[in-house]
């Protein structure tokens, strides 16, 4: 149990509904920086969200969470503020309740702290949960979140619905908060370009599983897009293309950068933006039909059309 | 203090903050001693990561031009100080470098590229005396 | 402790809102009621406790409470300890306000109502109460308010209505009832806190089975 990780996951597995689970998932977070957990939608964001905050029970590895093992005290949910794409307070409350209600929990509820963030984002105190927009209402999870004080803010899909503006506002919030060099951030997204900027850590999930963590230089380091005609990306061997599209005009893989090296000299090899990783990674496995022209041709079988989550 | 970031510069985005504080404190725009942000206050005023921050303040405090102080800021060092003099020559031989390259291509031998860098300096001593 | 009280303050507040609805159904009681003060408290606690005290599971259901039950610092068991002490308290002051209603209207009526007729009507409500209490609440806690929502209001009222049937067939005299006044209490309390614990058991394997939170999975 070290201190100056903000939180860290190891080797953790889970069963969710139908066949779906967490599968060795492995990740870690320094304190005082912001990480991005990116997937697409059932790629498994929510569920290890819930991992880390307790909210669900693990069958395989250990979580630590600002220096506990999880399940820990429910003391450390003190410093931990949770942003859900959802509100989970009464809708008929209004701001000013939401307060009363909620402070009682909290050792260092800061009041004034309260009223000044309502202000600052524009929230009346008078108004109700239920009508609040959801960029008002996920500015009133972060108000009651920085009121008691967190040192870990934990958002979940916090930009999928929002308008630009408040995408931008919540970049400026998270900005404020990391100011003080105790604080850290986890966001889990769809939207990478919210990343590509203020990111310093990035963590791809992939059907239940740990594609690739790091620092976000890493992880764009670690892969080239590569753009070539419709044929060109037939029978390589030796290197995965990681969700390829095809087109009769033309076709385009993510690969490591490593094996890009092993690619012919007439595809152009690009350096990938965040969202084109996750695109490609986030591609689904084609379902694996013999297709006629693939017979004779065991190379291409073994490598172009493994795609989706390279491990 | 200005940085002013660009997104297709095609320059990497802490290698633009090094630049820039660079020169301001080459040129005197930021004086020895002066105050620089946190690293953590530059990045969100900057909306950038602190990843990205911290490399260009180490960097900078490498070469000799600032002295970070943990949890508080920074400050710029006197110009002085010898890696400073060595980094600039460093980048006079390399601006020399490239003038010889492309000297080299358009076929300019010595004379001619000594008359070029006299007459540049002679022109920027008439800028400084009006 | 304290974080029970804090739990229940918060059902309490998750009720607020619909206070007036509450004071409705309370003056309904009054009116058609005043002929017959005796049965008030009894007819009150049935009506007016069932529903507010399992009104914390309705709300926390449509908004999500669950989700900030497993935010705040609070057990699981607490937030379990706190829904049962709301419940209590909520026939607390249910039984309060309609004891001193009743007696109000014998005054004004000048109707004999005598001490021995009260008790027995308030241990009555108390055994209304629980019954509903002890059998809804595991079944919310294990399968959420609106799964289960018919089958747990129905249960208990075919209890009390089985219960009362029997009662009439077997113990006739108001004497008779009266000898089995203390039992009424210590069986309702027993059975509260054997609900208590079924209800942490089922919270455990719902936990478990990763229910505690509804909302999409993923």
């Amino acid at each position: 149990m070290s201190s100056d990780l903000a939180f860290a996951l190891r080797g953790v597995g889970t069963a969710v509904a139908g066949n779906f689970r967490l599968r060795d998932v492995t990740f870690e977070l320094p304190t005082g920086y912001v990480m991005g957990l990116i997937g697409a939608n059932g790629a498994g964001k929510t569920t290890t969200i819930r991992c880390l905050l307790g909210m669900r029970r693990i069958d395989a590895g250990e979580i630590e969470l600002l220096g506990h093992r999880v399940p820990g005290p429910v003391e450390l949910r003190q410093d931990v503020g949770v942003v859900l794409d959802h509100t989970c307070l009464v809708g008929d409350w209004r701001l000013t309740e939401v307060e009363r209600t909620l402070r009682p929990f909290y050792d260092r509820w800061d009041a004034a702290g309260y009223r000044r963030l309502l202000g600052e984002f524009g929230l009346d105190p008078r108004a109700r949960v239920k009508d609040l927009s959801r960029g008002m209402a996920m500015k009133l999870m972060i108000a009651v979140a920085l009121s008691h004080q967190a040192r870990l803010l934990v958002f979940d899909e916090p930009s999928s619905g929002l308008d630009p503006v408040t995408r931008d506002e919540l970049v400026g919030i998270i900005g404020d908060f990391l100011v003080d060099e105790g604080h850290s951030v986890l966001f889990s997204t769809h939207i990478t370009s919210d990343l590509d900027r203020i990111g310093d850590y990035v963590t791809l999930l992939h059907e239940g599983r740990i594609v690739r963590t790091g620092t976000k230089d890493e992880i764009l380091d670690a892969y080239r897009i590569v753009r070539a005609g419709p044929d060109d990306l037939r029978g390589l061997v030796g290197v995965q293309l990681i969700g390829a599209r095809r087109t009769p005009a033309g076709s385009q893989a993510l690969v490591r950068t490593e094996e890009a090296a092993l690619l012919g000299g007439d595809v152009l090899v690009e350096a990938p933006t965040l969202e084109e990783i996750a695109v490609h990674v986030g591609a689904r496995a084609p379902r694996r039909e013999p297709d006629p022209g693939v017979e004779g041709d065991p190379a291409r079988h073994a490598s172009s059309l493994s795609t989706g989550g390279a491990s | 203090m200005r940085v002013v970031l660009s997104n297709s510069a095609g320059v990497p985005l802490y290698q633009q903050i090094k630049e820039q504080l660079g020169t301001a404190i080459l040129t005197g725009e930021l004086a020895e001693g002066s105050a620089l942000p946190s690293v953590r206050a530059l990045a969100r005023d900057l909306r950038i990561s602190i990843i990205t921050t911290t490399r260009a303040y180490a960097e900078l405090a490498a070469e000799g031009f600032i002295a970070t102080v943990p949890g508080k800021g920074a400050y710029v060092l006197p110009l002085d100080s010898a890696l400073v003099r060595e980094q600039l020559l460093r980048q006079i031989e390399d601006g020399l470098q490239a003038a010889l390259t492309a000297a080299r291509q358009a076929g300019i031998r010595r004379d001619e590229l000594i008359g070029i860098l006299d007459g540049l300096i002679q022109a920027e001593q008439h800028d400084a005396v009006r | 402790m304290i974080a029970v009280a804090r739990m229940a303050m918060l059902d309490l507040r998750t009720v607020a809102p619909h206070r007036y609805q509450g004071l409705a159904v309370f003056g309904v009681c009054l009116l058609f009621l005043t002929h017959n003060p005796v049965v008030f408290v009894p007819a009150l606690v049935l009506l007016l406790t069932s529903q507010v005290a399992a009104h914390p599971f309705l709300i926390a259901d449509k908004a999500g409470l669950e989700t900030l039950y497993a935010m705040l610092p609070l057990r699981r068991r607490t937030v379990i300890y706190g829904h049962y002490a709301w419940a209590v308290a909520s026939f607390v002051a249910t039984a309060a306000v309609g004891t001193a209603l009743t007696l109000l209207l014998a005054r004004i009526q000048s109707a004999p109502l005598g001490g021995r007729t009260l008790l027995t009507v308030l241990t009555l409500s108390w055994a209304v109460f629980v019954v509903n209490v002890a059998i809804q609440f595991p079944l919310f806690v294990r399968f959420g308010y609106s799964r289960i929502s018919l089958l747990s209001t129905f249960l208990p009222l075919a209890l009390v209505m089985m219960a009362l049937a029997r009662l009439h067939l077997t113990i006739v005299t108001f004497a008779e009832l009266q000898t089995w006044l203390p039992l009424l209490w210590v069986a309702g309390a027993a059975a509260l806190v054997a609900s208590v614990a079924v209800a942490v058991t089922a919270d455990h394997r719902r936990v478990r089975n990763g229910a505690a939170a509804p909302g999409r999975e993923r």
